[in-house]
């Protein structure tokens, strides 16, 4: 596929929701979630990170718009940036000391700064709330000098606001993966050694990736408390780390579009499962190990597996240049 | 300055159940290469099976004997089952599954006993303190130095003067070698994997009458022994000891000068440690 219909891909699933769904908060949290999985994808699927430290700045994102619209009277957007901004400083402080191990240690570390982030966070009550969170987290509109731009009231104003928002970023992280950096994220990805032998800066390329990632993630997060009217404790778990890796990894690996199917699954899934039965969770686990033992390309790829088994059906003699091709964006991962 | 000493004392018995804690972990890895995330489902597993058996009137030194038993039949199923089936995939899906696998044992544990935790009694024996002259300690602390650090013997001995020891040993550096020996590898690994979830759980059972048992307590237990085994060095038996000794006592020590950043602490004596020595106090390079 191209890449303009991967953006056009996501500008229809953007105006569909609105269509096919009731709620405009839930419609919201999809686009949220999926913000913050595309930033966990950059990381595991182009450059082969596996990073449970997503909750961090996803809480970092959280905390810091709340704390900029609740106690000092910042416009929106500004306070908004500062989330981005923190998200990718966070990043970069965690960054920079994961990325000197590789593999494992890699993941227990990015783990254990999880961990930490949420005792600090916990034993800051001034700062952060402590258990509580912070609370009344305004939602005040899209204004210049007192004009109002755009108002962000109601669920579904405040979907449109985060749609333009989450389109933008996916065009531009399409772009950053596009780019050379991007595709050198791919060669760090699948053979680490070969990309430091050609000359590489492999830390550099790491810790880049890592506050792009960590500017989304935040990003995310500010949504996210700005949404809900909270910035809870909870944002920053180790809870909120696994479920943005969750959400990555069920829809696919190395895809943005991916991610966006992810989010949609577990959101959907979870928010009508979680009437029925509390501890859907449980299943949530079970489709986790279901994916790592058979699915490892998520969603997405068993999606492009059935597509291709259906067009061999359609088309017999010209399956064997089809099938290579369809699945080559993700061949490494498998 | 007795109170120093106090908490030292306290930090070596913590420090114990983070060595037992964090050598299954360990040894899991050095063979199998491969980091189970689920090993604090199964030290939340150990702290529940405790808490039930003491319900049902039972006394603790059976949930002592039983509940690592119980755990690491489990351990040995899951191996054979579940992980067999990943170990050729990339790490990505070893960590995924067991986080998959985690998360359902917590929300078993929900389901099972609810969302709140609980408090669990102190065996009779050993309630009460220790008074030597102006030394007080409380019994059962005492009581877990002693049992882990016969444990500690007794793992030791079973690591480096049995046959089973000196297969897992030959098997972390080289599992091909090992089957060629005629040494039926896959065995070796379910033992392995149910020694480590055993040694989890068992930690579980010695903390349960401390910090009593509660559904989240799998997760920071993971997190803590991450933080071991990288401080340690992972696959080391003795980086397990020294490392959850020195976090202990960091632990402790602080929560007397700054209760609320004592959590905090162990996480900064890792940063600490990992800057100086990367690859942890007693690791390998690699």
């Amino acid at each position: 596929m191209t890449r303009h219909s991967h953006l056009l891909l996501a500008l229809a699933i953007v105006l569909a929701m609105p269509l096919f769904m009731q709620s405009g908060s839930l419609a919201s949290e999809v686009l949220i979630y999926a913000l913050a999985a595309m930033g966990c994808n950059l990381l595991l699927g182009y450059t082969g990170l596996l990073s449970f430290g997503q909750g961090i700045f996803f809480g970092l994102g959280s905390y810091t718009i709340a704390l900029l619209l609740t106690r000092w009277p910042l416009p929106m957007p500004l306070a908004l940036l500062a989330a981005v901004a923190m998200g990718s400083a966070g990043a970069a402080v965690v960054g920079w000391i994961a990325i000197r191990q590789r593999g494992t240690y890699f993941v227990m570390l990015t783990l254990a700064f999880a961990q930490m982030f949420y005792f600090i966070a916990y034993s800051l009550p001034g700062l952060t709330g402590g258990d509580n969170g912070l609370l009344d987290v305004p939602r005040p509109s899209l204004a210049i000098a007192g004009h109002t731009l755009w108002p962000l009231a109601s669920p579904w104003q405040y979907y449109g606001f985060v749609a333009a928002l989450f389109l933008l970023t996916f065009w531009l992280l399409r772009r950053v993966c596009d780019s050379v950096f991007g595709r050198t994220l791919l060669a760090v990805r699948d053979n680490e050694e070969r990309a430091a032998a050609v000359g590489y800066d492999l830390r550099l390329l790491k810790l880049q990736a890592f506050v792009i990632s960590g500017a989304v993630t935040g990003l995310a997060g500010a949504l996210h408390a700005m949404m809900t009217g909270i910035a809870p404790l909870s944002n920053v778990e180790y809870h909120t780390s696994e479920m943005i890796i969750v959400i990555t990894v069920i829809g696919g690996t190395g895809n943005l579009l991916a991610s966006v199917l992810g989010a949609a699954f577990y959101v959907l899934l979870g928010d009508w499962l979680s009437t029925l039965w509390p501890r859907w969770l449980l299943l949530l686990g079970v489709v986790l190990m279901v994916v790592s033992l058979g699915l490892q390309r998520g969603l997405w790829g068993l999606g492009e597996s059935l597509w291709a088994l259906l067009r061999r059906k359609d088309a017999a003699p010209a399956t064997p240049a089809a099938e290579p091709g369809a699945a080559a964006p993700n061949g490494g991962q498998a | 300055m007795s109170i120093y000493l106090l908490q030292t004392i306290n930090g070596i018995g913590i420090g114990m159940l983070y060595f037992l804690l964090a050598v299954g972990l360990s040894i899991v890895f050095g063979l199998l290469r491969f980091v189970n995330f689920a090993h604090g489902a199964f030290y939340l597993f150990g702290a529940y099976f405790c808490y039930q058996m003491t319900r049902w009137g039972w006394s603790f030194w059976w949930s002592l004997l039983l509940a690592p038993l119980a755990v690491g039949a489990i351990g040995w199923a899951t191996e054979k089952l579940l992980l067999r089936h990943v170990y050729a995939k990339p790490h990505e899906f070893h960590i995924l599954v067991t986080v998959g696998l985690a998360l359902v044992v917590q929300e078993l544990v929900i389901l099972q006993w609810g969302p709140l935790g609980d408090s669990v009694a102190t065996p009779e024996l050993l309630q009460g303190v220790v008074m030597w002259g102006s030394f007080v300690y409380p019994k059962y602390r005492l009581f877990v130095i002693g049992f882990t650090a016969v444990l500690a013997v007794l793992l030791w001995w079973l690591l480096e003067g049995t046959r089973l020891g000196s297969a897992v040993r030959a098997g972390s550096e080289s599992t091909e070698m090992v089957s060629l020996l005629g040494m039926n590898v896959f065995a070796i690994f379910s033992l392995v994997f149910a020694l480590g979830a055993a040694t989890a759980a068992l930690a579980g059972v010695l903390a349960a009458p401390i910090r009593g048992a509660e559904p989240f307590m799998g997760i920071e237990a993971l997190g803590v022994a991450f933080v071991i085994v990288v401080v340690g060095g992972l696959g080391s038996f003795s980086g397990a000891l020294v490392g959850g000794l020195l976090i202990g006592i960091v632990q402790s020590v602080m929560s007397t000068l700054w209760p609320e950043g004592a959590r905090i602490m162990i996480y900064v004596a890792m940063a600490a440690v990992l800057l100086l020595r990367p690859h942890g106090l007693l690791g390998r390079k690699g």
